[in-house]
């Protein structure tokens, strides 16, 4: 279903447009394109993208305010894109509800992949829980087992299964801090970030290679975290 | 026919102002009265200048013909026959259209000067041959129009037509120096402000005081073996002959229209150290110093030679000198010392000038008034006359007939000498009498009478009555002379110190001078005081108090218009003002150095940013054009050559563009770090974080290298205040040059550790390590020690991971890595106290 949805792509400069609409569509996905923010709100409205990659440095209204706009009526995926140096603006454009980001410039390939992510339902709790497999750990989702590759398990405290849990189902996506510990601690919390690294740190310690230098629970300082798979 | 005389005005680039300079002159000698023409003017199309020719009298120029081009040169033998009086001839350094009689201009007015015409000429400092490679280093261009040093050295005058670097640019941007197409060209090349800068910097050299200094320094950095003088000195002895002021004031226009230093040198004979100075020998050194001259006092017999040895010393290049009026017959008793310096003076020039007034040199001193000898001394050398005398008697007495007359007379005589050595001649005198009538008195037989039995007594008390008045007075005559004596080395000493104050004087040497004044002269306080617009401002102080204005002292002292000196003391004697105005005088130049010093410094650190830039630029273009070049050949050869590719080929050009590209990026972004810190628009965001979390960011951008890491950072460190994102760029850029500098098989380690209240990050490499002297310029852009070619980046890493820290309020701290390499230290602030969460469960469910 995925190969058929709908991507809206609002950017200023066309070169990047162009680039974006023939890959995607050579992926099987049906392209709108705009340039402005007003027009990006517009065609949105008609034809119901699945999912916005914007750029958050446009002519006329600004991508936050796209953002809040589409934010009023639906709650497709939107993927913002920015430059190097505009970290206040990126943590604004989350907070007023994106789902992920890219940095100006970006490869074709991660950009693919982010979108796929963001395209993919949140796995439902109930049914046909993913497994996910790697080179150093199996996750079952269904099970709540975590275990080497030789079958072995590995214990993990019901905190360090929470932020697993979370981050699995998301894979790929960014998991915001706030989100994080709204889901695992409680709704009350969202703002004690040193929880999340020192679980972060016994899960890696426990689950990673190399612990000092990850490539499966990715940090996003200041932002977020992200559970990623090599080969995505 | 007497020689002409060259005067030069000296600019430090095009467009300074020596033509219309020396078209000014010519018109102001014209108006006196004399006969003045253009030699050749070249007003470049400048509107200004052109005006100022006005209705100067032009010799017509002569056309030249070489190559089958028409050069206009000066017409030479066009003003020899016009024979004017002054002739204004431009561009001294010019080159003559081969074919011409000489080879150069500077050869043309040689001819000039030759046939008696004076001549105003104009060149440029780059133009002068021992700068020719110094000026090169600092523009790039190689001057081919030189001209040997002498030829300028030897004018009569030389006139500095300065203006600053930015008057200069200002003037170029108005289009009064090019024409408007050539004024970016320009702007951009030769006339850059730090190159400018250099080149003003260089010209103030040549006619800034103690020049010596900086250009020997120059030399010695720059290796130019040959040694210029540029600074000319004079020095007129002074006699303290009665009417000799004519000869300083003499002196004083040689010097100035040399633009020499002017120097006046006293022969102090050994045996009148102690002497008063003459009168007149006080006035013409204050009028030396009123016309800007230093005053030196040597000490010798023999005044011919002193002033030569002076004069050598000084590096002089004239002496100027009084007429002798010795009588013949001292002159062949003695030899003239006039003759003496001439006949020895080699390449010194000499001038003799007589003057109206007394015709020998003033052996009429004023009477001698010693600074009264204290009173504590002369109570005591009363006291041993008064009290001791009679004392001394009765002790005598005491023991009479066990000591003999001859004794007597000895002990009265030690009493004599020791009031003497201690009150002077008078109590000295008084004593001896005293004791000539208590011995005839006491201990002459007949006792108690004043008749004396024996010719011999009689003899031998006058003996004692002479010997004691004699050895008296003269132990009070050299004790005050010894006294004489200290005062004069201790003034001698003090102004030998003044004036071999070296510079640069710096805020502290003036301090030092104003503790020595203070010292010498026995002040309670000094103070060199500014006038403001609102009262006065204290530039330095010593003493009891500060004086803060001029009313709060006894006497003040005029340094400059609106510097004074305030001193509190009540007496001051003839020589202590004159120590006084010496110091005054050292202050006055000690300043104006300092002065010029910053003039010279910021004119310095104008050429060091422009070397930066220079740098800066020759390195980006180079990076960035290298990984360019690489992607356009890659994708050209896909998409222009037409040929057929097979996929893996195709595949493999696109894989080099993309690498390539990444390459560029990591470049740009450097560049714009680079400049956000230059120009301070770094926007810091700051968040707690946890600092294994910012390095595992700044890692993950190393794949290839992450076998040779050690990370040791534990997530129980507290959380850090920072800015996450920037951090990791500073991270990511101190390893990559950690890596570029271990060896291979050595791991560049990462660890964190709280010392005193905050985290200490750092990153320490086994490489060669940064000697201590080094460790600040290894920040600056473009510093890479033992710099490769291949290795990537414009050295900006290290530069830009201090400038993202400054801005953030961290520091970045080099030490040395136990066992061999560098280690890198960052201070981060502690977020705040860290609240451990607490798990209840062990087991997953």
């Amino acid at each position: 279903m995925a190969e058929e949805a709908r991507i809206l792509i609002v950017d200023d400069e066309p070169q990047i447009v162009r680039a974006l609409s023939i890959n995607l569509k050579a992926l099987g996905y049906r392209i709108d394109t705009a340039a402005t923010g007003e027009e990006a709100l517009r065609i949105a409205a008609e034809h119901r993208p699945d999912a916005v990659i914007l750029d958050l440095g446009l002519p006329g209204i600004d991508g936050k305010e796209v953002i809040r706009g589409l934010r009023g009526w639906t709650k497709i995926p939107i993927i913002v894109l920015s430059v190097r140096d505009a970290e206040r603006e990126k943590i604004e454009a989350l907070n007023a509800g994106a789902d992920d980001y890219m940095t100006k410039p970006f490869g074709m390939g991660e950009l693919v992949a982010r979108l796929r992510a963001a395209l993919r339902r949140e796995a439902d709790p109930g049914e046909d829980l993913p497994v996910v497999e790697t080179p150093h750990f199996v996750i079952d989702l269904a099970t709540k087992r975590v275990s080497l590759p030789d079958g072995e398990e590995i214990r993990l405290t019901p905190t360090e299964w929470g932020i697993v849990d979370m981050l699995v189902r998301h894979r790929g996506k960014l998991v915001t801090q706030t989100q994080l510990l709204k889901e695992v601690w409680g709704p009350e919390y969202g703002r004690e970030t040193n929880y999340l690294r020192v679980f972060m740190a016994q899960l890696r310690r426990k689950l990673e290679p190399q612990p000092g230098t990850p490539r499966y629970f990715i940090t996003e300082p200041g932002m977020g975290y992200r559970f990623q798979l090599p080969t995505e | 026919m007497s020689r002409g005389k060259l005067k030069v005005f000296l600019g430090f680039a095009p467009g300074v102002g020596k033509t219309y300079a020396m078209l000014e002159q010519g018109h102001r000698l014209r108006s006196e009265g004399r006969d003045v023409v253009i030699g050749f003017v070249e007003p470049h199309e400048r509107a200004e200048t052109a005006a100022m020719i006005g209705d100067l009298e032009l010799i017509p120029r002569r056309s030249m013909t070489y190559a089958e081009s028409v050069f206009e040169e000066m017409d030479l033998d066009g003003i020899l026959a016009r024979n004017p009086e002054v002739a204004l001839v431009d561009e001294l350094a010019h080159t003559n259209v081969p074919g011409s009689r000489n080879t150069k201009r500077w050869q043309d007015v040689d001819e000039l000067l030759d046939s008696g015409i004076d001549v105003l000429s104009s060149v440029n400092i780059q133009h002068l041959d021992s700068l020719n490679d110094v000026i090169f280093e600092i523009t790039d261009i190689l001057q081919r129009e030189t001209i040997p040093d002498e030829v300028v050295r030897k004018a009569a005058e030389i006139e500095l037509v300065d203006l600053t670097q930015e008057g200069v640019r200002e003037r170029l941007a108005a289009g009064k120096i090019y024409p408007a197409e050539r004024i970016d060209a320009a702007m951009a090349n030769y006339f850059r402000s730090g190159n400018l800068g250099a080149l003003r910097e260089l010209a103030l050299s040549w006619t800034a005081d103690r020049v010596e200094e900086a250009v020997a320094k120059y030399r010695e950095l720059h290796g130019i073996a040959h040694p210029w003088e540029t600074k000319e000195r004079v020095v007129v002895a002074l006699a303290g002959a009665e009417g000799a002021e004519g000869v300083i004031r003499r002196a004083a226009r040689l010097a100035m229209r040399s633009r020499a230093d002017l120097v006046g040198v006293y022969v102090r004979p050994t045996h009148g150290l102690a002497e008063e100075t003459s009168p007149s020998l006080s006035v013409q050194r204050e009028l030396l110093q009123d016309l800007g001259g230093r005053y030196h006092e040597v000490v010798g017999d023999d005044p011919g030679n002193a002033v030569l040895a002076f004069a050598r010393e000084e590096n002089a290049t004239q002496i100027v000198l009084g007429a002798s009026r010795r009588s013949r017959f001292d002159e062949l008793l003695r030899g003239s010392p006039t003759a003496k310096v001439i006949r020895n003076s080699d390449a010194i020039d000499v001038h003799v000038i007589s003057y109206e007034g007394a015709h020998r040199p003033s052996r009429h001193f004023r009477p001698r008034h010693h600074k009264p000898i204290s009173r504590l001394r002369l109570g005591i050398a009363w006291g041993i006359a008064i009290i001791g005398l009679p004392l001394i008697t009765w002790v005598l007495r005491s023991v009479r007939g066990q000591v003999e007359l001859n004794n007597v007379q000895l002990i009265y005589l030690l009493a004599a000498v020791v009031a003497g050595g201690v009150g002077g001649a008078l109590p000295a005198a008084a004593t001896a009498v005293a004791a000539f009538l208590l011995a005839n008195w006491y201990f002459t037989p007949p006792q108690e009478t004043w008749a004396i039995g024996s010719p011999d007594d009689l003899f031998s008390l006058f003996a004692f009555l002479v010997v004691s008045l004699a050895v008296g007075l003269l132990v009070g005559y050299s004790s005050r002379r010894s006294a004489d004596a200290r005062k004069a080395r201790a003034q001698a000493e003090a102004l030998a110190a003044t004036t071999s104050l070296g510079h640069p004087v710096y805020e502290s040497d003036r301090q030092g001078l104003l503790r020595r004044v203070r010292d010498v002269l026995a002040l309670e306080a000094v103070s060199i005081l500014r006038r403001v617009s609102d009262g006065w401002e204290t530039l330095a102080w010593d003493g009891s108090r500060e004086l803060s204005t001029p009313g709060e002292g006894s006497e003040v002292i005029d340094l400059t218009e609106e510097v004074v000196m305030v001193i509190l003391d009540g007496r001051l004697s003839a020589d202590d003002r004159i120590v006084l105005r010496a110091f005054a005088a050292q202050i006055v130049q000690a300043m104006k150095r300092e002065e010029l010093e910053r003039e010279a410094e910021s004119a310095g650190s104008m050429a060091e940013t422009d070397r930066l830039r220079t740098a800066l630029l020759g390195a980006v273009s180079h990076d960035l054009r290298t990984p360019l070049a690489t992607i356009k050949a890659s994708l050209t050869s896909l998409v222009e050559t037409g040929l057929e590719w097979t996929p893996e080929e195709t595949k493999s050009f696109l894989r080099t563009a993309l690498d390539e590209t990444e390459r560029l990026n990591r470049l740009v972004g450097q560049l714009l770090d680079a400049s956000r810190v230059q120009v301070g628009a770094v926007h810091v965001f700051y968040r707690p974080v946890g600092l294994e979390e910012v390095v595992a960011a700044a890692l993950a951008g190393l794949d290839s290298s992450r076998d040779r890491l050690i990370v040791d950072i534990s997530e129980s460190l507290a959380e850090v205040q920072t800015d996450p994102v920037l951090l990791e760029r500073v991270v990511a850029n101190l390893v990559e040059n950690a890596l570029t500098w271990s060896p291979s098989d050595q791991a560049v380690r990462v660890s964190a550790g709280e010392v005193a209240g905050r985290i200490d990050l750092r990153i320490s490499d086994r490489g060669p390590g940064i000697p201590p002297q080094a460790r600040d310029t290894v920040f600056q852009p473009f510093q890479r020690l033992g710099d490769s070619p291949n290795r990537e980046g414009v050295g900006l890493g290290l530069a830009v991971a201090r400038g993202l820290l400054e801005a953030m309020g961290n520091e970045l701290v080099i030490e040395d890595t136990p066992g061999g390499g560098t280690t890198m230290v960052i201070g981060l602030k502690i977020a705040g106290p860290i609240e451990m969460p607490v798990d209840a469960g062990v087991i997953s469910g």
